[in-house]
């Protein structure tokens, strides 16, 4: 990238309290701005409006330049390693604090497809949380990851290095529908 | 999608308040992992680890199929027209009260990067808010948008419909950087 792109996104600094929890709150907002707009981009699809479909994945993909520039001024970019930990531990988190509690009360409360999301989710971040952890070993060493294919389930989320099972062992969905990386 | 999707996807169901909220924190920390995971996948390219980088985009694909499932449930997934009033009314807000008062509070507190990053955001969202007010207008009427190409900005998010600008008019990036849909 040429010198005067570089200069121009936010930077890191030091907060005043009030402004670190204001950008944290905004890089929420844009980041579910962002997903938001890809599920609404399949809508329009399905729905036969392909140019509102385009409309929705542009603008999904400028709140993604929003929430990129408001996490550099968080200092929430480090460099490879770092960021490799700070996946893990987020991974870590979901699975063995959030998604649990989020579970027993969905069973408690009866939400059934509340529970199966949450089941989804929770499945692959210890897929995730392997990977990462793995991966970190790698980078410590100064090794990139192998050029196999990473592969996700469109619907699920369960994430394979390699090649992917003949159907989703999680929610069943045939290989074919798998996304390739 | 197909029927072959529609039947795995988790559905929206009454959910009981705790559930809700749970799914609620559950959908802001996928949709956030998602969007980091991208900026990590940019910085290991930078790294030279082209493999992370790739893992790093599939892994925020698969976040982004766990924020689909969760707002699905969330019953915040409706049909176009719908999407395009629930967008705008999320664009407008951020104009007319959230970025109006972190910017206050930034400059108040002296944080020039974090106002830098607010204002970049706020510009865009203008843009946003008149295009899905365009676009709403159009589907109402049954009618998908033009098919100009919609163009992004890839350093504050600017976005516009045709005719790109000799450079950007927010952050002045040379249009070399913006990202045609």
């Amino acid at each position: 990238m040429a010198d005067a792109f570089k200069n121009t996104p936010p930077a890191p600094e030091d907060k005043g309290a009030m402004t670190a929890e204001n950008i944290a709150a905004a890089l929420a907002g844009e980041s579910q701005a962002s997903q938001k707009y890809l599920a609404f981009g399949d809508v329009a699809d399905a729905e036969g409006y392909p140019n509102v479909a385009r409309l929705f994945r542009a603008v999904a993909y400028a709140e993604s330049t929003h929430a990129r520039n408001h996490l550099s001024v968080l200092g929430g970019v480090g460099t490879t390693a770092e960021n490799l930990k700070a996946a893990w531990g987020g991974e870590t988190f979901e699975i063995t604090e959030m998604y649990p509690a989020y579970d027993a009360v969905a069973k408690l409360q009866e939400n059934k497809s509340a529970q199966t999301s949450i089941r989804y989710a929770l499945t692959a971040e210890k897929d995730h949380q392997g990977i990462y952890d793995g991966t970190l070993k790698g980078v410590e060493g100064n090794k990139d990851l192998g050029a196999q294919p990473v592969r996700v389930c469109p619907i699920c989320g369960h994430t394979v290095i390699g090649d992917a099972p003949d159907e989703c062992p999680v929610c069943g969905t045939a290989a074919v529908y798998f996304k390739e990386f | 999608m197909d029927d072959v999707f529609e039947r795995r996807l988790p559905k929206p169901e009454e959910l009981n308040a705790m559930t809700e909220e749970s799914l609620k924190a559950a959908f802001a920390g996928e949709s956030q992992a998602a969007e980091k995971y991208l900026v990590f996948a940019e910085q290991a390219e930078e790294e030279g680890y082209a493999h992370i980088a790739k893992l790093f985009r599939a892994i925020s694909f698969a976040e982004t199929r766990h924020a689909r499932n969760h707002l699905r449930v969330l019953g915040g997934v409706g049909t176009t027209a719908e999407n395009l009033a629930a967008a705008f009314g999320g664009e407008s807000f951020e104009v007319d009260e959230m970025y109006p008062a972190y910017r206050e509070i930034a400059k108040l507190q002296g944080n020039a990067q974090a106002s830098h990053s607010f204002r970049y955001a706020v510009k865009a969202e203008m843009d946003h808010r008149r295009m899905y007010s365009d676009a709403l207008a159009e589907v109402v009427a049954g009618r998908d948008i033009a098919e100009a190409p919609v163009s992004v900005c890839l350093i504050c998010g600017h976005t516009v419909i045709g005719e790109l600008p000799g450079k950007c008019p927010v952050c002045a990036a040379a249009k070399e950087y913006y990202r045609t849909f």
